[in-house]
């Protein structure tokens, strides 16, 4: 038996029935990720009190919310300029460049170093050299852009992977043929790179908007009091408030809209299909 | 027309196309045959524009396109695999180059069913090029290649992913089409059936040079270097030596063998015999032949319409002759091989 083209030996084929494997992929899911996530769901709920919601009446204030659009606002914003930077990039790597392994190494070996490690490198870049050579830092630390920027720079290697793979898959008579045909370069972008590769686009989007949302790191070290977000806004509620109800509510809401969102998107572009492609 | 003109490509220090000149006529369906590595598949990309030459020119129609890129070459291709763009249905493929030329809606929708028609494909227009089969996705390709209209047509090796009776009936609808259309063709194959049968003129290509150019029948029967003798068709080859003589008598292997005098050889020259299959007669007895030596049936194989009868000769040299149908002879038979002079082929 093959499977995904690795050779499966028979014992290992008698042993280990795709059932078994099944089982073992849900009990792990199960144990690491569902029951947490439902203990969070139960603990925010106020059993034997009159109102089970209490908690989220809390919870949906107006500060809250703000805080929770504010994180898919900065999630928008850091996917738009991440995916504009990482198609870029990749299509220069896949497309012009004749030293493709170098630089796709390149922009993995970030990923090496602790997320800590880079906002504060950033940071420090900003506070020093900058300001030292420019006199000022543009108004970037501790602002919103100073968070973008920052969630950008540490998730573009996430945006690049999955276009990067999408654009090395077209075949190159793809784009003999429409050059064939009359377009230029420019309209093959559009017509037929672009296109065909929008399984790559849309996964990169996805998995950038998430990780961006829902970072904690990027808003405390690069952002203000202004910039707080919800991963922030959750850990203070636990670590310095002792609401573990108000966190678990609040995580609850995040998560909620969050699947809304990609059901939604799910909607107008097939996730199954696109992340099949991958 | 096409017209290369001392066409050179090197890729680093290795010579892939090396100095090739030809014209092709207005509405000629030419083809570049050899085997794989030739240079054939770059000669086409050269013309096309996808590859940049070293040396020489490309003219169609009188105009230098050399320096122009694939856009501005009103040129339509036919790729190995199809290259029909995955994400658009039939008729958004069929419209590609139109709605490049700016098209009026209306003429691209008329010029779509026309060509449908065309490749007998009318029902297929909202498909994707997914769900057809290999031999629908050919036809749409040549559809698109031709929709605008094009100066000239190129086919890279189309019909090598296909079985071979898809292959075979594709070869009449690309004669066909080509044959309607009427647009100056270059076809680039290894396959020497669909060279000779398809072509108004072939290309024998070998390690970037040009090795000969002319009407199928004549490279199959005429062949002028020992590349195409052995790249086409199947032979028997011998070794020998041109001797002294009337007419021209070449010592080989297997005996002396007389040849007709037109193939000018000097004496003293060491030349290769080939002798085509279906020029080899046999017979059970002597009977005084020009070209006639005995030998014995080792192998008979038999392929329907006709069967390939090996012989050994005393000197240990197998023919191979072919005869009609089922023939009624059988291995261990002792038989006389002959083959008239004017067959022989001595280069």
């Amino acid at each position: 038996m093959k499977i995904r083209q690795i050779h499966v030996p028979s014992t290992l084929e008698r042993a280990v029935s795709p059932r078994l494997l099944a089982l073992l992929g849900c009990c792990i899911l199960a144990v690491f990720y569902i029951f947490p996530i439902a203990m969070l769901a139960i603990e925010s709920l106020a059993f034997g009190s009159g109102d089970m919601f209490q908690v989220y009446k809390t919870a949906l204030q107006q500060i809250y919310l703000t805080i929770i659009l504010n994180s898919f606002l900065y999630g928008a914003i850091t996917t738009v300029v991440s995916l504009v930077l990482a198609y870029i990039l990749s299509y220069y790597i896949v497309f012009i460049s004749n030293k493709q392994k170098l630089l796709l190494g390149l922009v993995i070996i970030p990923l090496w170093v602790a997320y800590v490690v880079r906002y504060i490198g950033f940071q420090i870049l900003f506070i020093g050299p900058i300001k030292t050579v420019f006199g000022t830092d543009f108004g970037i630390l501790y602002s919103t852009s100073g968070v973008v920027l920052g969630l950008t720079s540490v998730l573009l290697p996430f945006a690049v992977l999955p276009i990067y793979n999408a654009l090395n898959g077209i075949d190159d008579e793809h784009i003999q043929a429409s050059r064939m045909l009359g377009a230029t370069s420019l309209t093959t972008v559009r017509t037929v790179i672009l296109p065909l590769s929008m399984s790559g686009i849309v996964a990169a989007a996805i998995i950038v908007f998430i990780l961006a949302s829902g970072s904690f790191l990027a808003a405390s070290i690069l952002g203000g009091p202004g910039q707080t977000m919800i991963a922030n806004m959750i850990s203070q509620a636990f670590l310095e408030l002792y609401n573990i109800k108000l966190a678990s509510a609040l995580a609850a809401i995040y998560t909620t809209i969050l699947l809304a969102l990609l059901l939604v998107f799910n909607y107008f572009v097939k996730l199954e299909e696109v992340f099949s492609q991958l | 027309m096409l017209e290369l003109r001392n066409l050179t490509k090197y890729y680093g220090d290795f010579l892939a196309v090396d100095n090739i000149s030809l014209t092709i006529a207005d509405g000629e369906f030419a083809t570049l045959l050899g085997p794989s590595g030739c240079g054939k598949s770059t000669t086409l990309h050269m013309v096309a524009g996808l590859l940049e030459p070293t040396e020489g020119s490309i003219l169609i129609n009188g105009k230098d396109v050399t320096a122009k890129p694939p856009n501005e070459r009103n040129i339509g291709m036919v790729f190995q695999n199809t290259a029909l763009f995955p994400h658009m249905t039939v008729r958004e493929n069929i419209a590609y180059g139109l709605r490049m030329r700016d098209a009026p809606k209306s003429e691209i929708q008329t010029r779509i069913d026309e060509l449908l028609n065309m490749v007998e494909m009318s029902d297929h227009g909202d498909h994707k090029p997914g769900e057809l089969s290999g031999g629908q996705k050919q036809r749409i390709a040549i559809a698109r290649a031709i929709a605008f209209e094009p100066e000239l047509l190129l086919l890279d090796e189309p019909l090598t992913g296909l079985d071979r009776v898809l292959r075979e009936s594709m070869r009449r609808e690309i004669e066909r089409i080509q044959n309607d259309v009427g647009v100056t063709t270059l076809y680039v194959t290894h396959d020497q059936k669909e060279a000779l049968s398809m072509s108004d003129n072939v290309i024998v290509m070998n390690n970037g040079v040009k090795q000969q150019e002319g009407e199928p029948k004549d490279i199959y029967t005429n062949p002028q270097q020992q590349f195409v003798a052995e790249f086409i068709g199947k032979s028997t080859i011998l070794s020998g030596e041109v001797m002294e003589g009337d007419g021209m008598q070449i010592q080989t292997s297997i005996g002396e063998i007389e040849a007709a005098d037109s193939q000018v050889e000097e004496v003293g020259n060491n030349v290769n015999v080939y002798l085509r299959p279906e020029h080899v007669q046999i017979e059970s007895e002597r009977n005084g032949h020009i070209n006639e030596f005995e030998g014995k049936i080792i192998d008979i194989e038999n392929l329907g319409e006709h069967a390939e009868v090996h012989i050994r000769l005393p000197s240990g040299t197998i023919m191979i002759a072919k005869m009609d149908g089922f023939p009624s002879v059988d291995v261990g038979m002792s038989v006389y091989v002959s083959f008239e002079p004017s067959e022989v082929i001595a280069l």
